[in-house]
């Protein structure tokens, strides 16, 4: 083990912010709609994926920026989101059942994607990924800065929502004690298909942030899941600034594991992380 | 102003309610009194709109609120104080009673309904900032209470708001039932306490597996002693 320089360390701290940045983007719908919905719903991961992949096959086939492909991957997957609640609830799936059912969903989106760009390495290629910004002698990709920035405004702007707004307010009731909830007007129904539209729309959001910063490859989708779990579970579910806050830890810590130790230190570091955290934090509920 | 007709209510196969019939006046007091698991509990919920009925009608001010869905009940005027409270503990007092006036039309009034829950119980003054997980019992009660006053209904359905609290605390709680109905809300009183809740009543239903079967003005039901030992377990 060799001590890297101030330099080293520094601008590895930097490239930790910036994967926590994706980790608590990525995390952000998956925490809302296991909190508050009570759905541990693994086909987030497949949403960001195939987000992604649009983005590219959009930018790169199509020619269109990729940011303004948002416009376009946001509605169509609040949609996806929308139908997929109203599926769920039609047929009263179970949490636990929702993560089976969602599994499968991510493996045949997986499959999806395997079909139509094939299990080849694609990476965007823009204008955006060529940006540098560099100060006191640390270096900041663009597309990086954009995702940590986007990161840090969706959870700072849903944590508004949630604690100020009569909807936000309505969505904690509903996720406490839905029937009681309803005996005070909450629509609980239409909340909850609000609710699976806003998580699937904030995956195509994550998806094209990570066509931005990613190699794109199908498989992927799973190695993702292990460490933006340990980070939603780490941030307390339902809390929208959780997933965002320790995801920017286990990227930091991660980064630093890196680079002290090895890169292959750095998935034990996330789990350590959150099991010291399972088991230290006192109980809540 | 409430008519309920034939109500039937099952958990299952199994019984809880069988054609059962009530009624509230405008302003009116009515108690509900019974034995543990007479289905008192059962009725309030289903007046609430937490639990569908299996058939019957409940007309409010005309409106049949049998079938339609639970968020419907409250802007049609009913507003309840559920058995053990059920608070929004994870949110702030001030929170749950927003919450109260989460519909427009007690939105519009939500500044002066508060003022007005505070004039009711001054203690939760100095309270709303708090988690209301971590009041104690008697502030829990006035905060269930404070939320359903929110929603500004014209019929307030109270289940056992007594429940586990000191008799002074009790005492508090009344004195609020009473001056609520003098301000003209009707009251849904469903008490284990039988002796304030027949005091308080102007009417009251002896309700014994489901059924009634006794009912009356309270005064008269208190003034018969084979009523009082047989079904009222007083002495
Ligand atoms: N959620 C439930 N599921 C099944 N049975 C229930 C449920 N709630 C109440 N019961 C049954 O319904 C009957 C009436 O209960 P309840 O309405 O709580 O009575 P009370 O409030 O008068 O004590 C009891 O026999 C009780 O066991
Ligand atoms: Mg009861």
């Amino acid at each position: 083990m060799t001590f890297p320089s101030l330099g080293l360390l520094s601008q590895s701290v930097l490239s930790g912010l910036f994967l926590g940045g994706m980790y608590g983007l990525i995390g952000l719908g998956l925490g809302l709609s296991w909190g508050l919905l009570g759905q541990i719903n693994l086909t987030h991961f497949g949403f960001v994926f195939l987000s992604a992949y649009l983005c590219y096959h959009l930018t790169m086939v199509w020619g269109v920026d990729p940011l303004l492909t948002l416009g376009l991957l946001v509605p169509a997957f609040f949609a996806v989101g929308v139908v997929m609640q109203w599926a769920l609830a039609r047929f009263r799936v179970s949490t636990f059942n929702s993560l089976l059912v969602t599994f499968g969903l991510t493996v045949m989106i997986e499959a999806l994607i395997q079909k139509i760009w094939t299990a080849d390495f694609r990476k965007l290629q823009t204008g955006y990924g060529e940006e540098k910004f560099s100060f006191l002698g640390l270096y900041a990709p663009l597309p990086e800065l954009l995702t940590l920035t986007v990161s840090a405004a969706a959870a700072g702007g849903i944590w508004l929502l949630m604690r100020y707004t009569d909807l936000g307010k309505a969505m904690r009731a509903m996720a406490e004690d839905a029937p009681i909830a309803a005996a005070f007007g909450v629509n609980a129904r239409a909340l909850a298909l609000l609710l699976s539209g806003s998580c699937v729309a904030l995956a195509a959001i994550a998806g094209v942030f990570f066509a931005l910063s990613f190699t794109l490859t199908p498989t992927q989708i799973f190695s993702w899941v292990g460490v933006v779990f340990a980070a939603v579970m780490m941030g307390g579910l339902g809390n929208p600034l959780g997933p965002l806050l320790a995801g920017l830890v286990i990227g930091v810590s991660e980064a630093l594991a890196m680079a002290v130790f090895s890169p292959s230190w750095a998935p034990i570091v996330s789990f350590s992380l959150l099991i010291v955290l399972l088991l230290f934090r006192p109980a809540h509920r | 102003m409430l008519e309920v007709r034939g109500l039937r209510v099952s958990y299952g196969a199994a019984p809880a309610l069988s054609d059962l019939d009530l009624d509230v006046g405008a302003g009116e007091l009515v108690g509900v009194v019974g034995p543990n698991g007479a289905g008192k509990t059962t009725l309030i919920n289903t007046l609430a709109g937490l639990i569908a009925p299996a058939s019957g009608r409940i007309g409010l001010n005309g409106t049949d609120l049998a079938r339609l869905p639970s968020h419907a009940f409250c802007a049609a005027g009913v507003a309840i104080v559920p058995e053990s409270r059920r608070l929004f503990s994870a949110m702030t007092v001030r929170e749950n009673l927003e919450l109260g006036s989460y519909l427009p039309r007690a939105k519009a009034e939500r500044a002066r309904s508060l003022e007005s829950v505070i004039a009711l119980f001054p203690a939760l003054a100095s309270r709303l900032g708090t988690r209301a997980g971590s009041l104690s019992g008697g502030q829990q009660q006035m905060v269930a209470i404070g939320r359903a006053l929110m929603a500004r209904p014209s019929l307030l359905l109270l289940d056992e708001p007594s429940l586990g609290l000191a008799p002074a605390v009790v005492e508090t709680m009344f004195a609020a039932v009473r001056r609520i109905n003098a301000a003209g809300v009707a009251i849904l009183l469903v008490e284990q306490n039988i002796g304030m809740a027949m005091e308080l009543a102007s009417r009251a239903y002896v309700l014994e597996e489901g059924r009634v079967v006794l009912q009356g003005q309270a005064a008269e039901l208190m003034g018969r002693p084979e009523i009082r030992k047989a079904y009222l377990g007083l002495e």
